[in-house]
């Protein structure tokens, strides 16, 4: 089936694409990498005036590194960050994210902006952020704001972004010397499916052991992206034993908020919740 | 009336200057404007792969593109693999393995080796299954395929 007629711009700037937005408000859609928008279209769940194209803004493809500081572009691919030496120096973990979502030529077409700004909760990418503790960059008639990701998503399908503002980049602090990290995508069908969870953990011991910080990113086990944040608290300022970290991962489990559909029920994301977030702290803490 | 504009596109080496409209997918130019039909058109959800193409040598799903974006990039498909009067060795070595049947997948999949093979002459098994992920088959069990694609980093490395 053919798509619905609609209108294209391509803005070159990021001030020409806010420019457009503020013009056609909702009766506009962005378009950046359109995986998610080419469906959303073609199976007439949106019928756009307009689609803005943001493949043509160079400021949104670039990935720059500084010594407090990654940034990424909100239309950079996914392939783009797995191959990227600059996010595999600081946070190989979102090459490792972004390395697992779909298939490659899916990866050679998504954006990380996309993934982001879809706000779906089986994004692979976004816990991974979660635990690298990212702020998203949005730009707007106003200006800039700056607004930390767990703060980003709002609930299905829905996030902060205002209807005149724009995703520009993911700001990912350059974690401290000895910062361990873990990503982990588990689908009990083929690997390039939708995760039936996925855990991003991101933690610093200190010399005695004592687990200084941590942060635990989950994916495909509520409606939105989330921290658990309960987990995380059970676990910082303690050394962790094999008790301990099965408690952890209960409270992670108990804190997720799934749901059922044709790839696993509600509880068998639960279960598998708690089986992850185990293996994976066993994994970097025993 | 559904907007047109104007696009130059560079097709298995071949330019054309068209007028597309807007809502048109890549598909859709390659196999209803251009006739060229060795691309397939699968699921159009982007998860069957029938429809990979190369865009500036980066394989991508021509269903899930518009062709406007695709103004003055180069697109390789099936129909660019060959080579004056042959067969292009992928092609040639998905014969000698037997990893076509229905053949509707065939496109796609030698599309996603190329690429491959470019990135990584010398793959192991894992890898070329990895690459072939997204490139769904229902007739043979990929083992042709895999054994078709190693069959020509062996050939390339002897």
């Amino acid at each position: 089936m053919s798509l619905p007629s609609f209108d294209y711009r391509a803005p070159e700037t990021v001030e020409k694409a806010i420019a457009l937005r503020q013009e056609y408000g909702d009766d506009a859609l962005l378009m950046a990498g359109g995986l998610v928008v080419m469906i959303l279209l073609r199976e007439r769940l949106v019928q756009p005036r307009t689609i803005i194209n943001l493949s043509e803004i160079s400021a949104l493809r670039r990935i720059d590194l500084s010594k407090k500081t990654l940034r990424i572009g909100a239309a950079v691919t996914h392939s783009e960050i797995t191959n990227s030496e600059q996010v595999r120096s600081v946070a190989p973990m979102l090459c490792e994210a972004c390395g697992r979502v779909g298939s490659p030529a899916i990866r050679n077409m998504g954006t990380l902006g996309g993934s982001i700004c879809h706000g779906d909760g089986a994004s692979d990418p976004a816990p991974a952020l979660l635990a690298l503790d990212a702020d998203a960059m949005v730009s707007g008639p106003s200006g800039q704001r700056r607004i930390p990701l767990k703060n980003f998503f709002r609930g299905v399908f829905s996030t902060e972004l205002e209807e005149d503002e724009l995703l520009t980049e993911l700001l990912v602090p350059v974690p401290a010397k000895g910062t361990q990290t873990r990503f982990m995508k588990y689908t009990s069908t083929s690997e390039e499916a939708f995760a039936t969870v996925t855990v991003a953990v991101s933690l610093l011991r200190k010399r005695s052991g004592k687990c200084a910080e941590v942060r635990i990113g989950l994916g495909s086990v509520a409606p939105i992206p989330m921290r658990a944040l309960e987990a995380e608290n059970l676990l910082r300022g303690k050394v962790a034993t094999k008790e301990l970290i099965a408690d952890v991962a209960s409270a992670a489990a108990l804190e997720a908020d799934p749901a059922s559909d044709a790839q696993a029920s509600e509880q068998y994301r639960r279960d598998m919740t708690a089986v992850w977030v185990r293996r994976v702290l066993e994994d970097m803490l025993l | 009336m559904i907007p047109q504009e104007k696009m130059a596109v560079t097709i298995n080496g071949e330019s054309h200057e068209l007028d597309v409209s807007v809502n048109k997918t890549l598909i859709d130019l390659i196999k209803d404007d251009l006739g060229l039909v060795g691309t397939k058109d699968g699921c159009r959800q982007g998860v069957c792969g029938a429809c990979t193409v190369l865009v500036d040598g980066v394989p991508i799903r021509s269903c899930l593109e518009l062709a406007i974006r695709c103004n003055g990039k180069q697109i390789t498909t099936v129909e660019g693999l060959r080579e004056v009067d042959s067969l292009h060795p992928l092609q040639q070595a998905f014969i000698d393995a037997g990893a076509v049947q229905c053949g509707y997948c065939t496109p796609g999949m030698l599309m996603m080796a190329t690429a491959f093979l470019k990135e990584n002459p010398n793959p192991t098994e894992e890898e070329v299954r990895e690459a072939l992920i997204g490139n769904i088959c229902r007739c043979t069990g990929y083992t042709g395929s895999v054994r078709a694609v190693l069959a020509v980093a062996e050939g390339a490395a002897t």
